[in-house]
């Protein structure tokens, strides 16, 4: 009887999640049919004046970093807060080995990528705004350091090499250093985040120092992200 | 173009097939990202124009994609990342404490 | 409006801040607390009382290209909660936590940056952004005791909130794909000559994920289960401030990006009305069953927040003047009963409610303060629940919803007999000598001003009506709205 009824309750969800999906497929080909003169008038200005406006040609760089700065510092508190959460979940002084000894080809070769790594993550972090990449990208870049370090050697040695105190104070310092950039606007008589129209100088598009904060920014994107992904992951590892 | 839809589509109701049906935790955490994941296709297909590059203006292409769904998609990946991060963490000390991951179990063993 | 800025930037500074400090300067960390908390009241009384009539605030001075704040009467009352239950929070909270973590007040601010920026933002996509800090953070605050319990109410509740949120993000990106833009003002203007079955169908996904955060009848069960075992301070913003902060968002939604008129037609008014009446009713009953005090109270919240609901959606201007007013007075009341929870819990322990019995003769004032905090969250005369549902109630009668009214009286009976089970448990005569750690002022002091402010605002409903009833204005006829922020 009960193996019935959890037939029909299985029944009953999956009839549930098929109408959805057929009023979904109606949905979108209503609005399919109606959209041949659909207005886009903020996303043509952005990419027909974003440039002149905010001297990226990164175009992506100057929605995140410059016109919808404001979601980025809500994103970046996101990132912060689970970071934080998962510290708080985790006490720092715990620490379980990670099984698996490795080869030692595995710890040499290690070894030779991280240069290269570190230096791929600066260029995608510091040419974020006139190139692909940004301040996210690069940060997830810098934070595979700390992990394949965790993943070869051990938490231990990641953390001995990156202490938690520190990572946590660089992610702390990459926040408050995006609000200090975000209020700078404030203090030269403009508003917060402001950058090109508080003549912080958006240069020539195409060179590395243009953009005005926009590369600064970055900047602080980067060391957050790094640091908050270093330390989820190795929360996430410890707890065994 | 169209069909991509259809695949949001299939995603999104598979993963909410998977949340409200699976028992086991960690099924359901994949559930979420698997939702998440369509969401962000869809943001994808509704700035693609036909023919449409990324958007970086160094005068080499002519049509340009939205900019504003790349920027959202990357705000959504990235709260999307921290909120599977934090579930993840509590799945991890639920198992530690009732050394199960079935959801029903768990609510035996809480009483 | 150069402040309206400051309101979300001062608490995710201090959050960050105190994350510095917590690591090298352990010793200034609970003056930074302190000292922002009393900084940013005086901020937001600030920004209050400059709040009408409503100005826009251009992020980076984009105008409509990026995003704008505003603060309106709406936004003022939020405001307006937030000044009076955060100070008391952060006073009860210094006290309360007993091997006191700095995490705890970390969290605490990221989760009121989070709800300020809900409350002023007027873009969609960045209310969302918001609308997960803010979520985030209060499953921080409620898995916070590191409970077996704890953790699974909060993974259940993070579970539903991340649920309703794709459905809110789903609507979001469908309407950015209808109407090419993210300014509430210009999808109101955008939305004019859509269809109506695709508006409607994009208007059910924000009501369906809105509801689910709110916690309507089918998907409440997260709410008792997340309040259970989590610090009871926490309980207090989170009823008043978190929920409600969803509720802000529905009705910010709705009645601007929809129009009053275009509710009516597609019948979701009726459609809110009947749903209010199952849920209180529904949460009335499974409220007189428990015997914990926090899932008791948790219940009571649902039931509240649906009584919210039927005054903001009978669609006139006296229900919604009502519906606001109740949002300011449950975020009191139900404060007052948590913070008076949260004393008995500190001092001996107390979360059942057999364990409260006889404390009415060793807390004299405590227990008069919760017997006033239940007495007008059941709604009787001079306290200031009764005010709201009156208010309520007159404007449902008004708009032809009688049953709504019926039921609402009904459902005060309901309340009234698991209050009285409460007090009367509180003042039986208990022969156990009980082992009481005496609670100090700082306990003391936070509960008694909420508690005195129930009495105040039933005898002078005009002090905060004086601010309520400018909030139709902006939500009834949306085209000064759209004029200010088209025009700003």
């Amino acid at each position: 009887m009960s193996r019935l009824n959890e037939r029909f309750t299985k029944l009953y969800k999956i009839g549930l999640v098929i109408t959805f999906a057929y009023f979904l497929l109606v949905l979108f080909y209503d609005i399919h049919n109606l959209g041949t003169d659909r207005k886009r008038y903020l996303s043509e200005h952005y990419i027909s004046q974003g440039v002149q406006e905010t001297g990226a040609t990164n175009l992506v760089a100057s929605v995140l970093y410059d016109y919808r700065a404001f979601d980025t510092l809500g994103e970046a508190t996101m990132i912060l807060t689970a970071a934080t959460v998962l510290a708080f979940l985790v006490p720092i002084t715990k620490a379980t080995m990670f099984g698996t000894p490795f080869k030692s080809i595995v710890n040499q070769t290690v070894k030779l990528i991280i240069p290269y790594i570190a230096v791929l993550g600066a260029y995608l972090i510091l040419f974020g705004h006139i190139s692909p990449g940004g301040g996210f990208v690069g940060g997830v870049v810098l934070s595979i350091i700390a992990i394949l370090l965790t993943l070869t050697y051990s938490v231990e040695f990641s953390e001995y090499i990156f202490k938690p105190d520190q990572k946590k104070f660089i992610e702390d310092i990459g926040a408050i250093g995006f609000v200090l950039l975000g209020l700078l606007g404030i203090f030269t008589g403009s508003n917060f985040l402001s950058n090109g129209q508080a003549n912080f100088g958006t240069g020539n598009a195409g060179e590395v120092f243009s953009a005005g904060l926009m590369p600064f920014i970055n900047l602080m994107i980067g060391l957050k992200v790094s640091a908050g992904l270093a330390i989820i992951f190795n929360s996430l590892i410890k707890e065994k | 173009m169209e069909i991509a839809y259809v695949a949001v589509i299939i995603l999104f109701c598979l993963g909410m097939y998977t949340i409200i049906t699976k028992k086991n935790l960690i099924k359901i955490v994949i559930g979420i990202t698997i939702v998440e994941s369509s969401l962000i296709l869809l943001l994808m297909l509704v700035g693609y124009k036909p023919g449409g590059t990324a958007p970086i203006l160094d005068k080499r292409y002519e049509i340009v994609v939205d900019p504003i769904t790349q920027a959202l998609a990357l705000t959504t990946i990235v709260i999307g990342g921290s909120v599977t991060a934090v579930m993840l963490a509590m799945v991890i000390k639920l198992h530690k404490r009732y050394r199960t991951l079935n959801i029903d179990e768990i609510r035996k063993l809480r009483g | 409006m150069e402040l309206a800025v400051w309101v979300i930037i001062l608490p995710l500074l201090t959050a960050f801040s105190l994350g510095i400090s917590k690591l090298y300067f352990k010793k200034i960390f609970f003056k930074l607390v302190i000292g922002s908390a009393i900084l940013y009241l005086y901020l937001l009384i600030l920004v209050i009382t400059t709040s009408y009539p409503p100005k826009v605030y251009s992020i980076g001075q984009w105008g409509l290209l990026g995003i704008n704040l505003m603060v309106d009467p709406l936004s003022a009352l939020f405001l307006l909660i937030i000044a009076l239950l955060f100070l008391p929070f952060i006073i009860f909270s210094m006290k309360y936590t007993k091997c006191i973590k700095h995490d705890y007040f970390i969290f605490s601010y990221l989760m009121v940056a989070g709800i300020s920026g809900m409350v002023l933002t007027t873009d969609l996509f960045n209310l969302y952004v918001f609308m997960e800090v803010s979520s985030l953070s209060s499953c921080a605050l409620s898995l916070y005791k590191k409970t077996d319990r704890g953790i699974e109410g909060t993974f259940k509740y993070l579970i539903m909130s991340t649920f309703g949120s794709f459905f809110i993000l789903l609507a979001t990106i469908l309407t950015y794909y209808l109407t090419g833009t993210l300014n509430m003002a210009e999808i109101s203007l955008a939305f004019e000559d859509t269809p109506f079955t695709i508006k409607s169908t994009i208007m059910a996904f924000f009501v369906f994920g809105y509801a689910i955060k709110i916690g309507l009848l089918p998907m409440h069960a997260w709410l008792p289960d997340a309040y259970e075992d989590s610090p009871i301070p926490y309980n207090v913003l989170s009823s008043g401030l978190v929920m409600k902060s969803a509720v802000y968002a529905l009705i910010r939604g709705l009645y601007i990006m929809f129009g009053i008129d275009f509710l009516d037609e597609s019948g979701l008014l009726t459609i809110v009305v009947f749903w209010g009446v199952i849920t209180f009713i529904t949460a009335h009953c499974l409220a007189f069953q428990q015997s914990n005090l926090n899932r008791l109270l948790a219940y009571s919240t649902i039931a509240q927040i649906a009584y919210i609901m039927i005054g903001l959606f009978v669609g006139t201007e006296a229900g919604l003047i009502a519906g606001s007013f109740h949002i300011l007075n449950h975020a009191i009341m139900k404060g007052t009963l948590f913070f008076v929870v949260g004393i008995f819990n500190y001092s001996l322990a107390a979360v059942e409610i057999e364990d409260i019995k006889g404390l009415g003769y060793k807390f004299p004032i405590l227990s008069f303060t919760f017997v006033v905090g239940s007495l007008a969250i059941v709604g009787l005369p001079p306290f200031n629940g009764f005010m709201s549902k009156w208010l309520i109630v007159e404007a449902a009668l008004e708009a032809g919803f009688t049953y709504a009214a019926f039921f609402i009286l009904v459902g005060t009976f309901l309340s009234l007999t698991y209050y009285l089970k409460v007090i009367v448990t509180l003042y039986t005569k208990n022969e156990k000598p009980l082992l009481i750690e005496e609670a100090g002022l700082s306990l003391k002091l936070p509960t008694i001003f909420l508690g005195s402010l129930c009495i105040v605002f039933g005898i002078v409903p005009s002090l905060p009506l004086h601010l309520i009833t400018k909030i139709p204005t902006f939500l009834l006829d949306n085209g000064d709205y759209i004029r200010i922020l088209i025009g700003g």
